[in-house]
C-alpha cells in the first residue's frame, strides 16, 4: 500500500502529428485524434482520481517545424475557483477544458512549413524531465513516470539526444512507459528496457482506453502484483558504419572504435592503416618440364 | 670384473663373510664384497644405507667388522688374513669412518628435505599419503621430480646467504677484567678469534705456523696481548716477538693502500688542495708527511692515528673479501683497501652518472606526460546513427501533407471531449482478452490467471468487499450536490458510520492476513 506521502506524478506525452493523424482520419474514420484525446483524458482523470496526492502533466509534442509545446500540471491542491457545471469533480474538469482547449489552439495555429514530418520525441522528453525536475526540486518526494502514446514513426536523427534522454530518465528513476499505436519503435523499446518501464504496441486503436487502463494505469509498485504483458524481447544489435546493416560479428577500429562489417585494410572513419596477417598461402610446386627425347 | 667403473679406494684380501673366503673392496661409493674366484659381488652396500660400523672388542681372536644398515640388517666381515689381519680392518675402518659421515649427511639431508618440504605443505603431504602410502606409486617415482627442485632451491640459498660481517670494535669488545692480583682476564669467545683472522691474516698464518706445534692456543693468546703488537703504541719493534713481523707486514700493507691512493672523486680530498703553477700563482703545498723533527709525543700520536686507519681499513677490507679466498694470504695485505673496487668501476661514464645522481633530484625534474597523439576523425556524423537500419522512407508529397494538415485542422476547430463514449464494450472485452493469461498480447509470459493463483476463499471474500465497498461509494457519490439536509445529515453520520465499519472489517483482515505470514 503506497503511504499517503508518496506522491505519484505521471507525464503523458501524446504524439499529435497532425499529417499522421490526417492520413489516420482518412484511413480509419472510427479512431481518430479526438477518439485518441479522449482516451488519454480517461487515463488522465482516473490517475488524478486513484490517490489524492497524484499529480499529473500533459505534453503534447509537435513536429519538427513548429516547436510549440503544450505542458500543463495539475495538483490537486490547486482548488479553482468556478465550479463545474456537471458536478464533476472541479480538478478533472479543469483538466480536461485546458486540455481540449490547448489541442484547439495548438491546431489552429499551426502552419505547413517544409517537407518534414517527423515527430519531436527526443525534445518533449527532454522537456518532460525538466518538468519533473522542477517538481523534484521544490523539496518534494515523488516518484514520476513518464508515458508516451507514439502514433508516427521514429526519426533516426533523433537517435544521440534520445539516448542521452534515456540515460538521464534512467539517472533519475524515472519510468518511460511506452504505448504504439502504429509501427514498433526500436527507440522507445529501448528506453523500456532501460529504464524498467513497459512498452505495449496496441492491436486495436479504438480500445485504446481500455489499454491504457489496464496496463499503464498502476505505477511502478502496483505492477509487480499484477500480471501484465511480458517485457519484448530488445534488439541490441550494432548497425555497421558502412551499410547501416545490422550486424552480430562484426569489426572494431581500435581506435576510434567504429563499427564495420568487412575487413577493410584502412579504417575509413579515422584513416588508420591495420593489418591483418593472412593464412600462409602454399606455393605450387612447379613440375620440371620433362624433355622431350 | 663386470661393472667396476667406480674409483676402487682399497681392497683388502682375504676377508672372510659367512664363512667364505673373498676379497672386500672400498670404492667411492659403496663398500663390496666378493668370493675368491668368482667375478662379482655377492655383496654390496652403499655407504649411505650404511648407519653405523662396529668392531671385535680388541682382544678377541676373531678381528671382525660389522656394518649396520638401516633398515636394521647387518653384515659382518671376518678379517682373515694371519698377518695383517688388524691392520687391515683398522684401515678399512678409518677409511669408512672418512667415508660414512659424508653420505650420511647426504642421506639425512635427503630425508630431513623430505620431511620438510612434506610438514610445510600440506596439499602435498596429502598427495604423499594418497599416492604413496596407498601404494599407487612408489616413493622414488614421487620424489624424483621433487627432489631435484629442491636441491637446486638449496643450493642457490645457500649462495644467497649473507655473509656476516665483523664489528669495528670487536678487539675493544675483548674488555680485559682485572685479575684481582694485578693481573688481567681476557674472555675470547670463537667469534672474536675469527674476527681477527678474518681482519689480520698474518695472524691467522702465526697461529697456523706455531699452533698446536710450538704452542698451546692459551700461550699463542697469552703472547698475542702481550705483545706490543697488540697495544696502542707500537713504538718498542725491537723485541724479539712472534708478532714483530706482523707489525712489519702491516706498515707494508699501510704503505702499499696509501700509495694506491683514492679512485673515487667523490671521495678524494687530496685533490681538494691548491696546486701550484708557479710562484705568485697560488700557495707552495710543503712536503705531506716528514717524520724526522716530530717530538716524541708526536710520533706517539701519529703512531695510534696510523694503527687506527690501518685497523679500519683491514675491517672493511675483511668484509669484502670473500670466505673462499682464505688460501692466497700472501697477497691480501696488498689488495685490501676498500677503494680497489671502486677504481675498477670509475670510468667516465659511469663518473658522469654519479656525478649526475648526486646533483639532480627526480621530484624537481619538470613533468613530462606521456605523448599523445591527437584522434582526427573524418566523418563523425557516423556516430550519431543509432542502430536503426536504412528503412524506406514513408514519403509524403507535399500535397498529402497539406490536405492532412487540413484535415485535423478541421476536426479540431470542433473537438468536444466526450468521456462517456470513448469506447464500446466490445471493444473493452476483446481488448481485456487480449490481456489477459494466454491472451494474444500474453504470449510470453505467465500463463496463470489470478483465479488460479489466489485461492477461492480470498477471492470470494474480496469479492464481496468490493461489492459492498462499491454500493457505499454510490450511496456516497449520489448524495452530491448536497442541496437538501436530508442529503446532508445521511452524509455527515449515516454514511460515516458505514464507511468507518467498512474500514474496521478491512483492518481486522489485514491483522489476520499478517498473523498468518508471521
Amino acid at each position: 500500500m503506497a503511504s499517503e506521502d508518496e506522491i505519484s506524478l505521471l507525464v503523458i506525452v501524446v504524439d499529435v502529428n497532425p499529417i499522421w493523424w490526417g492520413q489516420q482520419g482518412q484511413r480509419q474514420p472510427e479512431f481518430t485524434l479526438s477518439k485518441c484525446l479522449d482516451a488519454v483524458m480517461v487515463m488522465a482523470n482516473s490517475h488524478l482520481v486513484m490517490t489524492r496526492t497524484n499529480k499529473l502533466a500533459i505534453i503534447a509534442i509537435f513536429i519538427i517545424w513548429s516547436f510549440i509545446f503544450f505542458s500543463h500540471f495539475f495538483d490537486s491542491r490547486d482548488e479553482p475557483s468556478l465550479g463545474s457545471s456537471d458536478g464533476k469533480y472541479e480538478l478533472l474538469s479543469v483538466a480536461n477544458d485546458l486540455i481540449a482547449e490547448e489541442i484547439k489552439n495548438l491546431m489552429a495555429r499551426t502552419q505547413v512549413k517544409g517537407h518534414q514530418t517527423d515527430t519531436l520525441l527526443a525534445g518533449s522528453l527532454a522537456k518532460s524531465l525538466c518538468c519533473i525536475l522542477k517538481k523534484c526540486l521544490a523539496g518534494q518526494d515523488m516518484k514520476s513516470r513518464i508515458l508516451v502514446i507514439k502514433a508516427a514513426e521514429d526519426c533516426a536523427l533523433q537517435y544521440m539526444n534520445f539516448m542521452n534522454v534515456i540515460f538521464a530518465a534512467q539517472k533519475q528513476n524515472v519510468l518511460i512507459d511506452a504505448c504504439v499505436l502504429d509501427s514498433d519503435s526500436g527507440l522507445l523499446q529501448q528506453a523500456c528496457d532501460i529504464t524498467g518501464g513497459l512498452y505495449l504496441k496496441i492491436p486495436q486503436k479504438i480500445a485504446l482506453a481500455q489499454y491504457l487502463l489496464w496496463v499503464f494505469l498502476p505505477d511502478a509498485d502496483q505492477r509487480s502484483q499484477l500480471v501484465l504483458p511480458p517485457p519484448v524481447h530488445v534488439d541490441y544489435r550494432a548497425a555497421c558504419f558502412c551499410h547501416r546493416n545490422l550486424i552480430e560479428i562484426g569489426y572494431v577500429c581500435s581506435v576510434c572504435l567504429s563499427i564495420f562489417c568487412n575487413f577493410s585494410p584502412i579504417c575509413t572513419t579515422c584513416e588508420t592503416a591495420f593489418k591483418i596477417p593472412l593464412p600462409q598461402m602454399i606455393k605450387p610446386k612447379k613440375k620440371k618440364l620433362k624433355a622431350a627425347n | 670384473m663386470a661393472a667396476l667403473s667406480e674409483e676402487v679406494l682399497l681392497v683388502v684380501k682375504k676377508v672372510r663373510q659367512r664363512k667364505q673366503d673373498g676379497t672386500l673392496y672400498l670404492m667411492t661409493e659403496r663398500i663390496a664384497w666378493g668370493p675368491e674366484g668368482k667375478d662379482r659381488f655377492t655383496v654390496s652396500h652403499l655407504y649411505a644405507d650404511i648407519r653405523c660400523q662396529k668392531i671385535s672388542p680388541e682382544g678377541k681372536a676373531k678381528i671382525q667388522l660389522q656394518l649396520v644398515l638401516h633398515t636394521g640388517e647387518s653384515t659382518t666381515f671376518h678379517f682373515a688374513n694371519e698377518s695383517t689381519a688388524m691392520k687391515d680392518r683398522d684401515a678399512a675402518k678409518d677409511l669408512l669412518q672418512q667415508l660414512l659421515p659424508k653420505f650420511k649427511k647426504k642421506a639425512n639431508k635427503e630425508l630431513e628435505e623430505k620431511n620438510r618440504m612434506l610438514q610445510e605443505d600440506p596439499v602435498l603431504f596429502q598427495l604423499y599419503k594418497d599416492l604413496v602410502v596407498s601404494q599407487v606409486i612408489s616413493a622414488e617415482e614421487f620424489w624424483a621430480n621433487r627432489l631435484k627442485l629442491s636441491s637446486t632451491d638449496h643450493f642457490s640459498s645457500n649462495n644467497n646467504k649473507q655473509e656476516v660481517g665483523i664489528s669495528a670494535a670487536f678487539l675493544a669488545d675483548i674488555r680485559p677484567q682485572t685479575d684481582g692480583c694485578n693481573g688481567l682476564r681476557y674472555n675470547l669467545t670463537t667469534d672474536i678469534i675469527e674476527s681477527i683472522f678474518r681482519t689480520y691474516p698474518a695472524v691467522k698464518q702465526k697461529y697456523a705456523e706455531n699452533v698446536p706445534h710450538n704452542l698451546t692456543e692459551k700461550d699463542f693468546w697469552t703472547r698475542f696481548f702481550q705483545s706490543h703488537y697488540f697495544h696502542r703504541d707500537r713504538i718498542n719493534t725491537g723485541l724479539q716477538d712472534l708478532f714483530s713481523e706482523c707489525a712489519k707486514q702491516d706498515e707494508k700493507g699501510l704503505k702499499s693502500m696509501v700509495v694506491q691512493g683514492v679512485k673515487n672523486p667523490m671521495v678524494d680530498l687530496l685533490s681538494l688542495e691548491d696546486k701550484t703553477l708557479d710562484e705568485g700563482y697560488g700557495s707552495l703545498t710543503g712536503p705531506s708527511t716528514s717524520n724526522s723533527s716530530k717530538t716524541v709525543k708526536e710520533n706517539s700520536n701519529s703512531a695510534i692515528i696510523k694503527r687506527f686507519n690501518h685497523h679500519s681499513a683491514m675491517v672493511l677490507a675483511a668484509g669484502l673479501r670473500k670466505m673462499d679466498t682464505s688460501s692466497d694470504q700472501a697477497s691480501e695485505t696488498s689488495s685490501t683497501d676498500g677503494n680497489s673496487r671502486d677504481s675498477d668501476t670509475f670510468q667516465p661514464p659511469i663518473k658522469k652518472v654519479k656525478l649526475q645522481e648526486a646533483i639532480e633530484y627526480e621530484d624537481f625534474q619538470n613533468e613530462t606526460g606521456p605523448k599523445t597523439i591527437a584522434l582526427k576523425l573524418k566523418k563523425f556524423d557516423r556516430y550519431s546513427h543509432g542502430p536503426v537500419p536504412l528503412q524506406s522512407h514513408h514519403y509524403s508529397t507535399s500535397q498529402d501533407i497539406i490536405s492532412s494538415v487540413s484535415c485535423i485542422q478541421e476536426e479540431m476547430s470542433c473537438y468536444k471531449p466526450c468521456l462517456t463514449q470513448v469506447m464500446s464494450s466490445s471493444a473493452a472485452s476483446s481488448a481485456i482478452t487480449a490481456l489477459s493469461p494466454g491472451g494474444a498480447l500474453m504470449q510470453t509470459g505467465a500463463h496463470q490467471t489470478v483465479s488460479q493463483l489466489v485461492p477461492v476463499d480470498i477471492q470470494s471474500e474480496l469479492k464481496h468487499l468490493y461489492t459492498a465497498a462499491g454500493e457505499l461509494l454510490r450511496h456516497f457519490w449520489s448524495c452530491f450536490p448536497v442541496n437538501t439536509p436530508f442529503l446532508e445529515e445521511k452524509l455527515i453520520s449515516h454514511l460515516e458510520e458505514m464507511i468507518q465499519a467498512a474500514y474496521n472489517k478491512f483492518h481486522a483482515w489485514q491483522m489476520r492476513r499478517m498473523m498468518k505470514k508471521t
